[in-house]
């Protein structure tokens, strides 16, 4: 045809051009099958990487309870309040509506915005752990300016902050302890020594998200949902820890001692119904946090308890049968062990009954039943009563106390020791041993939780270990000496005296051993240890106060532990056994 | 579009018959190409815009509503271009030529700048870009330029002069915007044109290497180009820079492996693969349908180059045959770049995948391109309702 004639040349041309375009179609399909067939695992995977992340979910942390299932320690839903500056239309206005629920005041919020802005920042704080209701006020805040105004304000975020509160408030700050500020872990107290219970586990969420970290809302999400912790029941008795914080705040005043703690415990079970320490703080309010006011003084502090031992000392020669209650003991003015000349305080006869020994607190006579206990056996007795060995709290920050090995006691040890001194004990591990005497000689290992409750409702509940270590009889005559103490005219704990209840204990004043004097100080421990009521004793309360000065109306020196103890331990110990529904046993 | 519904006319020449079935099924197989061509871009536009058109808050079928505009816009351009015989294109080649580059003037006189480039003439809610008009003007006057030079195209100048004007005007106001895509896409059909004409081939490979290299100097010239053009060798050195694009189009191909995804379930939508509605529309389509839904569209478009080619054949004068020969490979090679670029075997260039891509002015021009072509098939000589 004619056409074939005039477009022969560029027939082939065209057929070219096409073929070329075909075979430029070819390589785009082989590289698309290189892509997709081939690396698409390793390209996929790219992808995958890139768009996933975990998310830990916060385990929700156990809660801690007084013996009645009150919450002394809880966590609530919290929140953290900031905004994304770069997404302010005008940080001025925010800043304005902000202001009143934000950490800090406007004109710092302003310039924080302004600057985060400038600097292309994505994240400004503005109100850190705050409560649900503080989180709502904002909420409104923004919704009736944003009602009112235009453009909105758009990029504030409420991001999930768990809130560990104490609604009891100070009330046993030190035993239930703090979390830490950034993790939530216990770092003090039973939050620390329980943690590994209170925590839970974390979950976590895995979710796909965009290249600024936005959640794809249809991309794959797994969840691993978080363990919450388990709840922990504490033996304290809410209202006899706050009779006894009262109490121990009281003393200080009238005293005006520079600390103190009161450990009450019940000597049946060994459970601790209150342990005050004092300074002390409101947990709720981080800037009262020091060293000082969260150290437990009455697991923490280590002193010598002088008088209080003379008890342990007597306890152990009459178990023995070495001397019974009216054994006479010489008491001169001094005795001489070695190269010390050890003296008695006050003016005595020349001999007294083992119980009289006890009841005007005889250095001299307490070293002579020592000598006829004899160092080894002295020393079974100190380590059955618990000294020198933790008292078993699991407490945080709860020490041991001191007491050397027998093997390494010098010619004056076993004498100081008998008198409560060369060795060193925690109010608690006192009440431990008086808790002894008043469980008719069956030594209970103190605990402050009764009950760890898992998520699922399964319940371990504390098992106290117990030991006899003296014997019913032993138990009973010493409680009976101990009774002297308080209620004779002469007794160094006749301050200790109630009016509805009887009781016994032991007064304790020791100089206060400054270390880097290396030598005593004028500055006592005063301390008063009893048990009440005298013949079923349903409390051990120990009272320590750290270097009370001044005196008393009557002259009394406030030194002594007799002035400054005693009437501590009677006032707080009626009001605890009414507390506990104890039947008054004096007429 | 009428060859497709008229019924087969009664003939008594069953020679002419022959020929007028074969040149309505050139049309009908161009139609359904489009078609479908169209209906993919769709469905991609409204899995790859959502997002984008969430976050602007303006609805999820914001972006996809106003290119379902612009589809429907261009089927009545290509409607009307199929009905207009092509020979008004040739005689108004030049005139349609001078317009286009006032356009071009007025673009970077008036035109509205965005990321850098003056590109784009705002009237109300509408935006001209003035150079997708331009790639039909350009060629249409190329196409009539070596037409009336016919005689003459053994002498050099009678074809360098009329290709470097014609070319270079354009490009140069192009190059003012800056438009480095449209400029390829303007100058690489001219060049596949006059491969298919009968210009002389040393002159063609003349022409050629002039522009290549002028080509290579612009796109070295800018750093950002340069940049960006040298990435696509190895992307996976630079994975957060001059690499994302080319690194996250095979993140998302990869991806969809050979099945894909399902529609409506891609990831590299979410702001991972920038442009994701725009340039690089094939990425998410390999997403979300793998390499089966990604190979068919590659099938098209290579069925639209055959289809093209062989109507341009048929052509029954030398411009019909040009500018349908220009058409094919301006259709083709925006494609062939688009797609070169997302599976990253050629530098990225931000041209539009034509049908497909998300853009107004390029779908309404394809679109009257596509019944340009469809008008020179229906008027080849054995057609009867072009003889007259």
């Amino acid at each position: 045809m004619v056409r074939r004639r005039i477009w022969n040349r560029g027939d082939l041309r065209l057929l070219i051009v096409g073929l070329v375009f075909a075979l430029a179609w070819a390589g785009i399909g082989y590289r698309l099958f290189n892509l997709q067939g081939s690396r698409a695992v390793a390209l996929a995977t790219v992808g995958f990487d890139q768009r996933i992340s975990e998310q830990p979910i916060p385990a929700v942390r156990g809660t801690v309870y007084d013996r009645d299932g009150v919450e002394l320690a809880m966590t609530i839903d919290g929140w953290n309040v900031v905004v994304d500056p770069m997404m302010l239309d005008d940080p001025a206005a925010t800043a304005l509506v902000l202001a009143p629920f934000a950490d800090v005041g406007l004109a710092e919020l302003t310039t924080e915005f302004v600057e985060a802005q400038s600097k292309g920042r994505r994240y400004a704080e503005v109100a850190m752990r705050v409560d649900s209701a503080h989180r709502d006020a904002i909420r409104a805040a923004i919704r009736s300016y944003n009602d009112a105004n235009d453009p909105d304000i758009v990029g504030v975020f409420y991001r999930e902050q768990p809130l560990r509160v104490y609604p009891t408030g100070d009330i046993a700050a030190q035993v239930i302890g703090l979390t830490a500020y950034d993790d939530g872990s216990g770092i003090e107290g039973l939050e620390r020594t329980f943690n590994s219970e209170l925590q839970g586990r974390p979950g976590k969420l895995i979710v796909e998200h965009d290249p600024s970290g936005r959640v794809i809302p249809q991309g794959q999400v797994l969840l691993e949902p978080a363990t919450p912790g388990s709840d922990i029941v504490t033996t304290i008795d809410r209202e006899i820890q706050f009779t006894v914080e009262q109490g121990l705040r009281k003393a200080i005043q009238k005293t005006n001692a520079i600390g103190g703690s009161i450990v009450v415990m019940d000597p049946e079970t060994g459970a601790i119904l209150a342990m005050a320490s004092w300074p002390s703080l409101d947990l709720n309010d981080r800037s009262q946090v020091s060293p000082e006011v969260l150290r437990n003084r009455a697991v923490a502090d280590v002193y010598e308890p002088g008088s209080t031992l003379k008890a342990l000392t007597v306890a152990a020669a009459i178990d023995q049968g070495i001397v019974t209650k009216d054994t006479p003991i010489d008491t001169p003015k001094s005795v001489t062990v070695g190269d010390y000349e050890y003296e008695d305080i006050g003016r005595n006869p020349a001999w007294m009954s083992v119980a009289d020994v006890v009841k005007r607190s005889s250095n001299v006579g307490t070293i002579e039943i020592e000598r006829r206990l004899g160092k080894e056996l002295h020393y079974d007795y100190l380590t059955a009563f618990g000294l020198g060995a933790p008292a078993g709290l699991d407490l945080a920050g709860e020490r041991h106390g001191q007491l050397n090995p027998v093997s390494r006691w010098n010619e004056t040890s076993g004498s100081s020791i008998a008198i409560g001194y060369a060795v060193g004990t925690t109010p608690l591990q006192m009440a431990a041993v008086y808790s002894a005497i008043a469980n008719d000689g069956v030594y209970t290992e103190p605990y402050l939780v009764s009950e760890v409750i898992h998520p699922d409702g399964t319940r371990i509940t504390a098992k106290p270990r117990t030991r006899r270590v003296i014997s019913v009889e032993t138990a009973v005559i010493m409680r009976e000496i101990l009774g002297r103490v308080v209620s004779a005219e002469d007794g160094t704990g006749r301050r200790a005296r109630m009016t509805d209840f009887t009781a016994g204990g032991k007064t304790g004043s020791t100089n206060k051993f400054d270390v880097d004097l290396q030598r005593y100080t004028d500055e006592t421990m005063a301390s008063f240890i009893g048990m009440a009521p005298l013949n079923d004793p349903k409390i051990v309360i120990a009272v320590v106060l750290d270097t009370p000065t001044g005196s008393l109306e009557d002259g009394a020196d406030l030194a002594n532990g007799g002035a400054s103890a005693a009437p501590v331990f009677a006032e707080v110990a009626q009001i605890v056994l009414h507390q506990l529904g104890i039947a008054p046993d004096k007429l | 579009m009428t060859d497709l519904l008229e019924s087969k006319p009664a003939s008594r020449f069953s020679i002419v018959d022959r020929t007028y079935t074969k040149q309505s099924r050139r049309t009908a197989f161009l139609l359904v190409i489009v078609a479908l061509l169209l209906v993919i871009g769709l469905g991609a536009m409204l899995s790859a815009s959502s997002v984008v058109s969430i976050r602007a808050s303006s609805g999820q079928f914001q972006l996809f509503t106003k290119q379902v505009a612009w589809v429907v816009l261009g089927l009545v351009a290509l409607v009307v271009a199929s009905v207009v015989p092509y020979r008004t294109w040739h005689r108004l080649a030049l005139p349609i030529y001078v317009a286009t580059v006032f356009l071009l003037l007025l673009t970077l006189i008036v035109g509205a700048t965005r990321g850098g480039a003056t590109r784009w003439i705002v009237i109300g809610p509408f935006t001209i870009q003035a150079a997708e008009f331009a790639k039909f003007a350009a060629l249409s006057l190329l196409a009539a330029a070596i037409t009336k030079k016919d005689a003459l195209l053994d002498n050099f100048w009678h074809v360098f002069v009329p290709v470097t004007v014609i070319l270079g005007t354009v490009s140069a106001l192009l190059l003012a915007q800056p438009d480095f895509g449209n400029i390829v896409l303007i100058t690489l059909p001219a060049f596949a044109m006059l491969a298919a004409s009968t210009v002389p081939m040393r002159f063609v490979f003349g022409l050629g290497s002039m522009g290549s290299l002028l080509l290579v100097i612009f796109a070295m010239s800018a750093d950002y180009r340069k940049a960006r053009l040298l990435s696509f060798l190895n992307p996976f050195d630079a994975p957060q820079g001059a690499g994302l694009q080319a690194v996250q189009s095979m993140v998302a191909l990869g991806t969809g492996g050979l099945f894909g995804v399902g529609l409506g379930q891609s990831r590299a939508r979410w702001s991972w693969l920038p442009n994701a509605h725009t340039d690089f529309i094939f990425a998410i389509i390999g997403e979300e349908t793998g390499f089966a839904g990604a190979l068919m569209v590659i099938v098209l478009f290579a069925f639209l180059a055959i289809v093209g080619v062989s109507i341009a054949y048929h052509a029954r004068d030398r411009y019909g045959r040009l500018l349908a020969i220009g058409i094919v490979a301006w259709l083709t090679i925006q494609a062939l770049v688009n797609i070169g670029g997302v599976v990253a075997v050629l530098p990225i260039t931000g041209v539009p995948l034509p049908f497909i891509s998300n853009g107004g002015n390029a779908m309404l021009v394809n679109l009257f391109a596509v019944g340009v072509l469809i008008n020179i098939n229906r008027s080849t000589p054995a057609s009867p309702q072009s003889g007259s």
